[in-house]
């Protein structure tokens, strides 16, 4: 084959598949993604979580309290309503009874 | 008596950093990808770093993670042989040819372009040096499977190496004066 004997060979492997030096950005990188995972700031999360389902529970229970007092305000609102009817209802059945009497009235009269 | 053992995760990067960085080079043939295969294996370590007993036991770990790790990356990939290294040359900026001999730089080369059973097993052989044994135990394989694949693999890379050296081998001979 015209090549060097095998030992040959298998040192010239040796030789190019020396371990080649990292780059120097690793291990910057290594300890940056380390630290953002450290448990200071699992703690750190957690305070974020519990802020944020704090601050959902507040408008949470902000839209249903304005819904309920809005109900509120519409069930008065036809309260009031119900009520003017009854008025109107009776001052009408009055003036009614009114009209029949003196239509009565008026009648004998003649 | 092992767990008198107490991990330095920064002390464990220092020390195995090239070791996994060069394994995944040369068993992908792509530097950025070698880059991010190596801080997934060492934040891999550091999720495990409980569980690791020794230091004999992290570089095990690691050389193991390393390598499961790369041809999981290698069937993501189509694997591009040669081009890939001219390519990581051209993207890189890296010289193999200025590091090594011509020989040696040829050679890491001509690895890309063996099958992956066979590279996994010349790189753990001739950049680890570790024994059949321990290869095997490092790729969960068995030894006879690792030793035929040593044996073929290094059959198949002389023969490249013949064929693509021919120009060096012919310069070697001169200059032996044969």
């Amino acid at each position: 084959m015209g090549f060097e004997p095998m030992e040959e060979f298998e040192q010239e492997l040796r030789q190019a598949f020396e371990r080649r030096p990292a780059p120097t950005s690793l291990k910057r990188r290594l300890m940056e993604s380390r630290r953002t995972r450290q448990p200071g700031n699992h703690v750190l999360n957690w305070q974020r979580l519990a802020a944020a389902i704090l601050l959902t529970a507040t408008l949470g229970g902000g839209l249903v309290w304005r819904n309920r007092e809005e109900q509120r305000k519409g069930e008065a609102a036809r309260e009031q309503v119900l009520t003017a009817l009854r008025i109107t209802n009776r001052a009408l059945n009055q003036m009614n009874t009114q009209l029949a009497a003196h239509g009565r009235a008026q009648r004998q009269g003649d | 008596m092992a767990h008198d053992w107490q991990p330095d995760f920064e002390q464990l990067v220092d020390e195995h950093q090239s070791m996994v960085f060069s394994l995944a080079w040369r068993m992908t043939g792509d530097r950025g990808l070698a880059e991010e295969i190596a801080q997934d294996v060492f934040l891999e370590l550091d999720r495990h770093l409980g569980k690791i007993e020794s230091a004999a036991h992290a570089c095990f770990w690691l050389r193991r993670v390393t390598m499961s790790r790369s041809a999981d990356a290698l069937r993501r990939r189509v694997v591009r042989g040669l081009d890939l290294w001219v390519e990581m040359e051209e993207h890189h900026g890296i010289s193999v040819v200025e590091r090594t001999s011509p020989l040696g730089a040829r050679l890491e080369q001509l690895l890309a372009t063996l099958p992956e059973s066979q590279r996994a097993a010349l790189v753990l052989r001739y950049q680890e040096d570790l024994t059949p044994e321990e290869i095997a135990a490092t790729l969960q394989a068995p030894v006879a499977t690792v030793k035929s694949n040593l044996q073929r693999g290094l059959k198949l890379l002389r023969a490249k190496a013949a064929n693509h050296l021919k120009e060096y081998v012919r310069g070697k001979e001169y200059a032996r004066g044969i």
